[in-house]
């Protein structure tokens, strides 16, 4: 932060530590109420002006908390020891002195008033302490002259004062500004070059500009430390400044680079160096406008790389460096190539369905207030909305159905329902149970022919278990429990499935026989998803889901329960006992017998 | 004097080797070829002398080069417990500290994220040891992160010096495991390169953060509202099989046998399905790394158009990326009411002033008054009623007039109010 005073015979304030007053345009509306200072041969005596007054007028800012500041001394006020408070600065002087012994005067006086204050600022509860100054006087002069006052490094007047002394010309002052910054706030100067421009009395063509802009120096490390005949290519001292700049070129923006995240190792706010030209205004309009840009530097080996991308976020305009190294990640395999990736029939869109569901948003900040963190809320959200989740379609036959079921699993994930919404759900089932009675076969809206062959009854009664267990899962609230206990209530499940208990019972049997042998426990996951192209089409291999654990990491429940065929396999009976003659060969015929006489007693 | 010292630098898995003396030499460039460091090995000499701060300039450059200053290093300096004599020892290396300018810096801390191992290949007992002990010590304090300086257990000889780098290599290359959860969705994955603890110097402490196996999603965004953030690294989000084989040996990439993978590939995994999704709807999934710290998942493809789920880890603390707010309080709409519900991006509380808007006169004067240059006025004034004057005689006749008093108001308000606006004359040319 900035504060800006100027001295005559009283000082003048030109802003204060206020967030609102750290502008350009406040300092500039200062500055033109304070008027011109009257002609040196007036008729009237000369009256006191000194520089004295700013001096002690800006000890006495540096001594004025700031709100953050502010902050951290009511924290420890309240005894928080863990938050500290520094306050250092440093004062940028712009005055005229007679010669050394005057300036040396100056910064006595100075070290003095410092003293004074800190003494002051023990008992005071208005003012802090100021831990070190840092005073740079700039003793500016006409050009015409020379001047009696001589250039001094920064010297350790005391513990609390370190000073320095530039002679500058007069019309240098503001290039002198320029390169102090630069040291003073670590920050660095980048050129951009041949940015296309088009003017405005000749609108039909275009010339290329330049615009210099200032950001940390931090934004040029990757380039600068990396190849260094590529770094000395682009680095050029300006005409008239102490300072290197580094040109990188204007690329043109082709499609939106915003559409995909970039490699960015750091960003950080960038300023124009002339805030009032042209060009410089054509550029910030246009990052301001939305748009970001590249920027490239040649490669001695041939060639350019992109290595920033300038763009404004929310009115604010950032560098972004980019990733010019190799790159760790070379030749990465492709997702499709791990685990899970042969597997063609995800929930994709579906799962798109609950990105959208669980989009992000911010708060406007009129409102954050003392509101509590909002993450564990929206982590309890995905958690509800995931309760009962399929991974693939071939897992899942409810949610292939939603023409018939539809609004109701966007409506149960709900934290609360409301009575209409509870209504809403119950004649879901209604109208299911309707259908069952009228003996319509249910139509599968994504899953074309795999529902060929299934027999209506086999179909509604996984549907019905699959409800069940997204209705269970899903009893968040009483209104939740009515909509669960209305299924309940409507559909008979026990007497409905004389033979899932049997089922039931084969599956733990099971369970128990592979119970500390995963591989074979594997095998028979697996070999669910690897069906021999004449085996029965998944949705009529899934067995009922009631007593089984629906957090299964393999997608829900389907995967894990499984036919009679998977069941007879799994258990490698060709180990204990010779196989049947027509499967040793590779005869598909026998194969699918086999499949249908389990089927048809499994039936 | 007879000292052999070289350097490996681990990177992931490629490496690279220095010798060093009074000067640094490559011996081998970054490779994943373990034959071709083994036989550079081989062929390693002595040198003149110790000089360990040139060899860290030149290990400095090298990863610069290569690598840039972004991503995580380590480097294991191997040495026979000296630390070199007159000029260019470690010694005078660090009496020098505070006298370097920016024409040569000492090379620690690294400009990237950097451990450092020194491996002592002497006794226990080596008083050349005791003393370099502390600057070997200090070397690594320097480089920040946790490295370490290892001595050999019990005596000098070849089975104790084989555990000190096989502890070493499992010290550095354990891989990360994992949970990538979604509510109850969730994938064991594995992270590559492996994620290093990250360390954030501030005024007043150092804060080291370590990821959490536990990456959990909270949300979702579209990729064009993240923008790039700035992020402090980029891993490859891997799914490893959830049939128990967590504790497979380093080397358990090359032993996998084609039929496993071929099975594991046809396992659901929520990785995956996340992946995809993700790619189709342009989206980002922020998920939570650590306590008060967040990155992004999103859907990333190499050069060859081979698509994988990436992780940007961001900056430790809920301000990682200003256009977005504070990341704790993003919300679902759902959640809140409508007139609280926010959009992206997030603007700061006062309007940056970039630049003034275009060259006009009344911005002209203005500055001038601001700036108490009154002389420019006059001077305006007086080009104007020069340019009157060699106006062409096919000038539109409004130009005169308007040159005219744009002078004549110049004069007349220069020392009046700055809010005052000088508004062209009204002729009977542009009344209309």
């Amino acid at each position: 932060m900035i504060r800006f005073f100027a001295s005559d015979t009283v000082a003048h304030i030109m802003n204060t530590w206020s967030p609102l007053q750290q502008n350009l345009n406040h300092v500039m509306n200062g500055m033109s109420l304070l008027g011109v200072p009257p002609p040196i041969r007036s008729s009237q005596p000369p009256k006191d002006y000194s520089v004295v007054h700013g001096l002690r007028a800006a000890i006495e800012a540096l001594g004025e908390c700031t709100d953050l500041q502010l902050e951290k001394r009511k924290a420890m006020t309240l005894g928080d020891g863990n938050v500290k408070l520094i306050n250092k600065c440093r004062i940028i002087c712009i005055t005229s002195a007679r010669d050394n012994d005057s300036m040396k005067r100056l910064q006595e006086i100075f070290n003095n008033c410092l003293h004074a204050h800190n003494k002051a600022a023990v008992s005071s509860d208005r003012y802090l302490q100021i831990d070190h100054c840092h005073l740079v006087i700039i003793h500016t002069f006409p050009v015409n002259i020379e001047s009696q006052v001589t250039q001094q490094p920064p010297r350790n007047i005391s513990s609390l004062l370190t000073t320095e002394v530039y002679p500058i010309k007069a019309p240098l002052i503001s290039n002198k500004l320029s390169s102090l910054i630069l040291h003073h706030y670590d920050l660095a100067s980048t050129t951009v070059t041949g940015i296309p421009m088009k003017e405005e009395q000749n609108a039909s063509s275009s010339a290329n500009y330049d615009v210099e802009i200032f950001h940390s120096k931090e934004a040029h490390t990757a380039i600068l430390k990396g190849n260094a005949a590529d770094s000395l290519a682009i680095r050029t001292i300006k005409e008239g400044l102490e300072y290197e700049t580094v040109t990188l070129k204007w690329c043109t923006p082709r499609g939106c680079s915003a559409s995909e995240l970039q490699n960015c190792t750091s960003m950080y706010r960038i300023t124009p160096v002339e805030v009032n030209s042209r060009p410089s205004l054509c550029l910030i309009n246009f990052l301001l406008n939305g748009r970001s840009v590249m920027l490239e530097m040649p490669r001695k080996a041939g060639g350019k790389i992109t290595s920033h991308l300038l763009a404004s976020h929310g009115g604010e305009i950032f560098v972004h460096t980019l990733c010019t190294a190799r790159s760790v990640l070379e030749d990465p395999p492709s997702i499709s190539e791990g685990c899970g990736g042969r597997v063609t029939d995800y929930r994709i869109t579906d799962f798109g369905l609950l990105i959208q569901q669980n989009r992000l948003l911010p708060i406007k900040s009129s409102y954050l207030g003392n509101l509590p963190i909002s993450i564990p809320k929206v982590k309890a959200r995905l958690n509800r909305h995931t309760k009962y989740w399929p991974l693939t379609i071939s897992s899942t036959l409810i949610f292939n159905l939603k023409n018939y079921i539809d609004p109701l699993p966007s409506i149960i994930t709900k934290e609360k329902i409301t009575d209409e919404e509870m209504v809403q759900c119950k004649q879901v089932i209604y109208n299911l149970i309707a259908l069952e009675s009228k003996h319509e076969p249910l139509h599968l809206a994504n899953v074309g022919q795999r529902s060929k062959g299934q027999k209506r009854e086999e179909q509604y009664k996984i549907m019905w278990n699959e409800l069940e267990t997204l209705l269970k899962n899903n009893c968040h609230s009483e209104n939740h429990k009515m909509v669960y206990n209305c299924l309940i209530e409507c559909h008979k499940f026990n007497s409905d499935d004389g033979d899932k208990v049997e089922l039931d019972q084969a599956l733990r049997e099971l369970d128990q026989m592979t119970k500390g042998d995963p591989e074979v426990q594997r095998a028979s996951v697996i070999r669910a998803t690897t069906d021999s192209p004449m085996s029965p089409p998944p949705l009529t291999s899934i067995a009922p889901p009631l007593s089984r654990n629906v957090h299964n990491r393999l997608g829900g429940i389907y995967s894990t329960p499984r036919s009679l065929y998977d069941i007879f396999t799994s258990q490698d009976k060709s180990k204990t006992r010779p196989d049947f003659a027509g499967r040793t060969g590779d005869s598909n015929v026998a194969k699918f017998n086999i499949v249908n006489i389990f089927y048809s007693i499994g039936e | 004097m007879r000292f052999i010292n070289y350097w490996f630098h681990l990177q992931q898995y490629i490496r690279f080797m220095v010798a060093f003396s009074s000067l640094y030499e490559e011996r081998c460039a970054f490779t994943r070829d373990y034959n071709a460091i083994k036989t550079e090995l081989q062929k390693l000499d002595d040198y003149d002398k110790t000089g360990i701060e040139s060899a860290l300039q030149g290990a400095s450059q090298l990863v610069l080069g290569e690598w840039g200053n972004n991503i995580a290093c380590q480097f294991v300096l191997i040495t026979d417990g000296n630390t070199g004599v007159g000029p260019l020892s470690l010694t005078e290396s660090f009496s020098t500290l505070n006298h370097r300018n920016a024409s040569n810096p000492f090379p620690l801390p690294f400009a990237f994220p950097a451990k450092l191992h020194v491996v002592c290949i002497a006794p226990n007992n080596d008083p050349n040891l005791v003393k370099s002990k502390p600057l070997y010590q200090r070397l690594v304090d320097m480089t920040g992160y946790d490295g370490s300086v290892l001595i050999p257990d019990g005596n000098l000889c070849e089975s104790t010096i084989v555990s000190m780098f096989q502890k070493l290599a499992e010290d550095m290359y354990t891989s990360f495991r994992g949970t990538l959860k979604c509510g109850n969705l969730e994938s064991r994955v594995t992270l590559s390169p492996a994620p290093i603890p990250y360390t954030k110097l501030t005024d007043f402490d150092c804060q080291t953060n370590v990821l959490s196996e536990l990456i959990e999603v909270c949300g979702f965004m579209p990729i064009a509202d993240v923008g790039s953030p700035m992020a402090i690294s980029r891993h490859l989000i891997l799914p490893t099989s959830s049939l128990g084989k967590e504790n497979l040996p380093l080397n358990a990439e090359i032993d996998l046998a084609d039929e496993d993978t071929a099975e594991e590939g046809k396992v659901p995994s929520f990785c995956v399905l996340l992946h995809g999704a993700l790619k189709v709807e342009n989206m980002t999934a922020l998920v939570t790394l650590g306590e008060n710290w967040f990155g992004f998942i999103y859907s990333w493809a190499d050069s060859k158009k081979k698509s994988n789920l990436m992780l940007t880890v961001l900056t430790p603390g809920s301000d990682a990326v200003p256009w977005l707010g504070d990341l704790n309080h993003l919300d679902s709409s759902d959640n809140l009411m409508p007139e609280q519900v926010g959009s992206f991006p997030v603007r700061p509380s006062e309007k940056r002033s970039y630049s003034q808007n275009g060259v006009e006169l009344n911005r002209l004067r203005k500055a001038a008054i601001s700036l108490g240059f009154l002389d420019l006025l006059n001077g305006l004034a007086y080009i104007f009623e020069q340019e009157c004057t060699q106006l062409p005689g096919s000038a539109h006749p409004d130009c005169a007039l308007q040159l005219t008093h744009a002078a004549d108001v110049l004069r007349k308000t220069q020392n009046k109010d700055i809010k005052y606006v000088i508004l062209p004359l009204i002729t009977n040319y542009n009344s209309s």
